[in-house]
């Protein structure tokens, strides 16, 4: 008989290296024409911290997604970066390069002050114009600034600047102190399937709200969340490195070596909290790690809320959840019985 | 007659070519790639302000065209494969290892031991792991030799030449009982417990004391494996400067860098490590694997040296996730509200710590949850044990803990008769909370968090 | 070694190989066709997935000799100069590839279900690419780039499905 069941998964989780330093630099150059061109020591691994980077540097500069150029991942050629790696990257690496911009962004303040007959610190960039705070009216394209500031001041608009989330060391015996500048938050609910004859469990639906600050991109956000809970999937039902007497491993490949694949996937519905966190680049804070936290608990929770079950040791495979339902039912067997004469 | 003396020369020229190309082994055609002419920008890339937009990935246009070129879609002149000799004994001294038959191997241009190296150790916290056991193996993919050859077949070949002595030591695969004073040390420490982290916050004993209902479970999670599409990869090649450039899956290169400067005692501005380009990390990519080791071959064999792991090497010889042995003891008030919470997190901690230490501490901090406990006590350890080491992967220990804190929550509710989400509402973290560490929470979310995935699932409502 | 002709994407292609090379290999390394990727090399995830006839092969296990004289088709071969494929728009405007090393095999999977002409549903999108693995996506992005490209291809529809319906 198939049960079902839902199951909800709460968590929270830092962003950042716990205490230590783990700084970004970044190099944002403003091009004669208005576009830029971004260094970033960061490393792309497919999650598209690139696009996210470089919408966080065309919005400080005024200008549109694709007019910046980011160029990455060369020791010789970027600036330092801590690594793509404890879903830092929007957060510390984004805020090295709101910082680097706002220094080139500067220069064209510094050049456009005098044709605008207003002082820098009047002037903001949007829409690709350099304008005068509260009297758009008065406004220059970016273009013509930025051509003034390299070929007629002879300053070209380069900025840089590094960033390190500010944190306090741990006592070594209490533990306390402040590891992380912030945390994200989030919840996914699971609906399974569990069939009590084989043990098992088809996750058929899945509700996942995941704060992360301002969401730069939610496109990309939605594709996190989506990867985090296929991982999250494969370590609740499926994945095991199985090793034999002699520490040897027994699936070393992907044939016995069960990861998801689409037909494992459920029908995921995505909600981005809204939030916005002021020490963060617009408000935002990172989501790479925490889509892939919540899930097992989520759906272990449904398990139990399908067959009365408890999972203590993940994963949750066939043969243990037949095994645990055949020993439920034998216990209430038990009681059932009248007491032996 | 002219063609005809022009065909003969054509087809000498292409005859040398063939030869020298054995040598080579580059492709016999030239790369052509082909894509439209006018595509056109997505209009959320244009759109201003940028933050907020759907904005299309100009790489994601390029995977899809296929013309995305990973490390192992890269070829240089010259350049060589180079494979890795895996132990295949779980704890062994190694006696002796004869290279002589490997190197006789047809296509063989050198090979490369662990001593060959000006410093064989590294590692992100603790420098235990070398890039090619010289001494003891402690895991069963631990590298031994490598070969670097004119094909990979080859270099798979001469792998199978490699003689290795070995002396078995006593195994210990369970981490609890590594823990134990008189369990074999596999690091030659006092204890094969290599890290601890406490938090110590209130009183737990008094909280106990104060709870109505006091609940204890312990929860258990396995190894699991990144398994990035794109295998770990890299080339190496020098120049006459005695700069070597390194290609690589890394996704920490700067951190890369110090340590090819630390084992190969180079000035860090002769290496260079491009990285633009990989195909998943998910935290199994971030230390140095066969860097240093292409590194050194390329710079014995004047040629670019190029080594991709096998399917195989990913799984035996990569970073996976630790899995967590976790005791959790916690104390309730009727109402549903946790007076007190103890846990103990025992981390199978593989055979070299690589991030393991930075794993411990942020579970050691995540284990209590997103919930307000005033008194609470986390004990946690790094335990040695001889099989596959473990490293980072995308959550650094909060994926179990989780895992534990929640199942806990629901069986803790569902003795009290209390709804799992008002359960968790009743304790959920809010702006001002103070963390397990007493530290000040803002932008705080949790409940927002719960209330909007459970409503958007129609938890309410929800009938079986 | 033996010399061994392939018709790729329309062009025939000749490279003098070892006679145990697989296709994928010739592909990659002979033919600098690199989109047809290694992921295992035993055919457990598809990454390598071409057409050969029609049908989505994976590359690693079929010997470059077999494939001699067959249609072979790759990534390589969809886009032209005048047209951005279809399948290539529709996975770019979703954001259906992160990491992008499922994709070429993805790709082709999903054009060798397209072209057999047969009306789809969203669980034989999901059945026809359960040999193509991916770490980054969890699938969902991939299926909907696939539904827009199989709808602005053929004009169909595919139906709504509700895995939550009793």
């Amino acid at each position: 008989m198939i049960h079902r069941g839902k199951g909800i998964g709460c968590m929270w989780y830092p962003i950042g290296f716990t205490v230590l330093a783990n700084p970004s630099a970044a190099t944002v150059k403003i091009n004669e024409d208005g576009t830029a061109t971004l260094l970033t020591g960061t490393v792309e691994t497919g999650q598209g911290s690139l696009t996210v980077l470089g919408q966080i540097a065309a919005e400080e500069l005024g200008v549109a997604t694709d007019d910046v150029h980011v160029v990455s991942a060369d020791t010789d050629t970027t600036p330092m970066d801590t690594g793509a790696i404890a879903s830092r990257t929007t957060y510390v690496t984004g805020n090295a390069i709101k910082l680097a911009a706002e220094n080139a962004k500067q220069i064209l303040f510094e050049v456009a002050a005098p044709m605008l007959d207003v002082r820098p610190d009047q002037l903001e960039a949007v829409d690709r114009k350099i304008q005068v705070k509260y009297f758009p009216q008065r406004c220059l394209p970016i273009a013509d600034v930025a051509l003034q500031a390299q070929f007629v001041m002879g300053r070209p608009a380069i900025g840089s600047a590094s960033y390190n989330p500010p944190t306090v060391g741990m006592d070594p015996e209490t533990g306390q102190g402040k590891p992380f500048s912030t945390y994200v938050y989030a919840t996914q609910c699971a609906e399974v399937e569990v069939d009590d004859e084989t043990g098992e469990v088809d996750v058929l639906y899945m509700s996942a709200a995941h704060d992360c600050g301002t969401a730069i991109n939610p496109m990309l956000v939605e594709g996190q969340i989506e990867g985090g809970i296929s991982m999250g999937i494969g370590f609740a039902l499926q994945e095991e490195m199985l090793f034999d007497d002699n520490g040897l491993q027994r699936n070393p490949n992907l044939t016995n070596y069960i990861m998801p694949t689409s037909l494992d996937m459920p029908e995921i519905d995505v909600d981005i909290v809204e939030n916005f966190d002021p020490t963060g680049p617009f408000g935002a804070k990172g989501v790479g790690e925490p889509t892939a936290v919540p899930t097992a608990a989520a759906i272990c929770n449904a398990i139990f809320d399908a067959v009365g079950i408890r999972i203590t040791s993940l994963p949750a495979t066939a043969e243990k959840v037949l095994k645990a339902i055949k020993e439920k039912q034998f216990g209430e067997e038990q009681k059932a019985l009248p007491a032996a004469e | 007659m002219v063609d005809d003396v022009k065909t003969k020369e054509k087809e000498v020229t292409l005859e040398s070519l063939r030869k020298a190309d054995d040598n080579l082994r580059l492709p016999t055609v030239p790369e052509r790639t082909l894509f439209p002419k006018e595509i056109g920008i997505a209009a959320a890339r244009e759109q201003t302000p940028a933050v907020g937009q759907r904005a299309t990935r100009p790489d994601g246009r390029l995977h899809g065209l296929g013309q995305t070129k990973y490390i192992d879609d890269m070829f240089f002149p010259g350049m060589l494969h180079a494979k890795v000799k895996r132990a295949g004994i779980a704890h062994a001294k190694i006696k002796s290892i004869d290279v002589s038959e490997a190197e006789k191997m047809p296509g063989v241009m050198a090979t490369l031991i662990g001593s060959e190296f000006p410093v064989n150790s590294f590692g992100p916290s603790l420098q235990d792991q070398p890039l090619l056991a010289d001494d003891i193996v402690r895991h069963a993919g631990d590298g031994v030799a490598a070969v670097a050859a004119v094909t990979e077949q080859q270099a798979l070949d001469a792998l199978e030449k490699i003689k290795v002595e070995y002396e078995e030591l006593p195994n210990v695969f369970d981490p609890l009982e590594a823990m134990r004073d008189d369990a074999y040390k596999i690091h030659n420490n006092e204890s094969n417990i290599y890290a601890s982290k406490t938090i110590k916050k209130g009183d737990v004993e008094q909280g106990f004391a104060d709870s109505d209902f006091i609940f204890e479970k312990t929860f258990t999670t396995q190894m699991v494996e990144h398994v990035p599409l794109e295998p770990h990869a890299s080339i190496a090649e020098w120049d006459a400067n005695g700069r070597v450039t390194v290609h690589s899956s890394l996704g920490r290169i700067t951190l890369g860098r110090a340590d090819i400067s630390r084992v190969l005692e180079l000035p860090i501005n002769r290496i260079r490590i491009i990285a633009t380009i990989v195909g998943g990390n998910f935290g199994g990519k971030n230390e140095i694997t066969t860097e240093p080791i292409v590194a050194l071959l390329a710079k014995k064999t004047g040629r670019p040296v190029k080594c991709v792991y096998t399917r195989e090497d990913e799984f035996i010889s990569s970073t996976t996730r630790h899995p967590f042995v976790m005791e959790y003891k916690t104390g309730m008030s009727k109402e549903g509200k946790i007076m007190a919470r103890k846990v103990r997190l025992v981390c199978d901690g593989g055979a070299y710590c690589s991030w393991s230490e930075t794993t411990l501490g942020k579970a050691c901090i995540l284990s209590a949850g997103p919930y307000n406990i005033s008194n609470l006590h986390v004990d946690a350890y790094a335990v040695y044990t001889t099989k596959t080491m473990t490293g980072a992967m995308r959550g650094f220990g909060a994926p179990q803990v989780c895992f534990a804190y929640e199942s806990h929550m629901d069986d803790m509710a569902a003795a009290l008769g209390i709804e799992p989400l008002e359960i968790r509402l009743m304790n959920a973290f809010h702006e001002g909370s103070a963390s397990p560490t007493g530290q000040v929470l803002e932008a705080v979310v949790v409940e927002d968090s719960l209330i909007m995935a459970s409503e958007r699932f129609g938890w309410k409502e929800w009938q079986k | 070694m033996t010399d061994i002709t392939l018709i790729v994407n329309g062009e025939e292609k000749t490279a003098s190989v070892p006679p145990e090379t697989t296709l994928l290999k010739m592909l990659r390394e002979d033919l600098n066709y690199t989109g047809a990727k290694l992921g295992c090399d035993v055919g457990d995830c598809g990454a390598c997935t071409v057409l050969v006839d029609g049908m989505a092969v994976n590359a690693c296990l079929m010997l470059a000799g077999q494939a001699e004289g067959k249609k072979i088709e790759t990534i390589e071969g969809l886009s032209t100069l005048e047209e951005y494929h279809p399948i290539q728009k529709a996975f770019e405007d979703v954001a259906a590839l992160q990491c992008g090393f499922c994709g070429p095999g993805m790709i082709m999977s999903t054009k060798a279900l397209i072209d057999q002409g047969e009306d789809l549903t969203k669980q034989e999108i999901k059945d026809a690419l359960s040999g193509n693995l991916c770490r980054c996506t969890g699938y969902t992005k991939i299926i909907e780039g696939v539904i827009d490209a199989y709808e602005e291809i053929t004009g169909k529809k595919v139906p709504e499905e509700n895995p939550r319906a009793a």
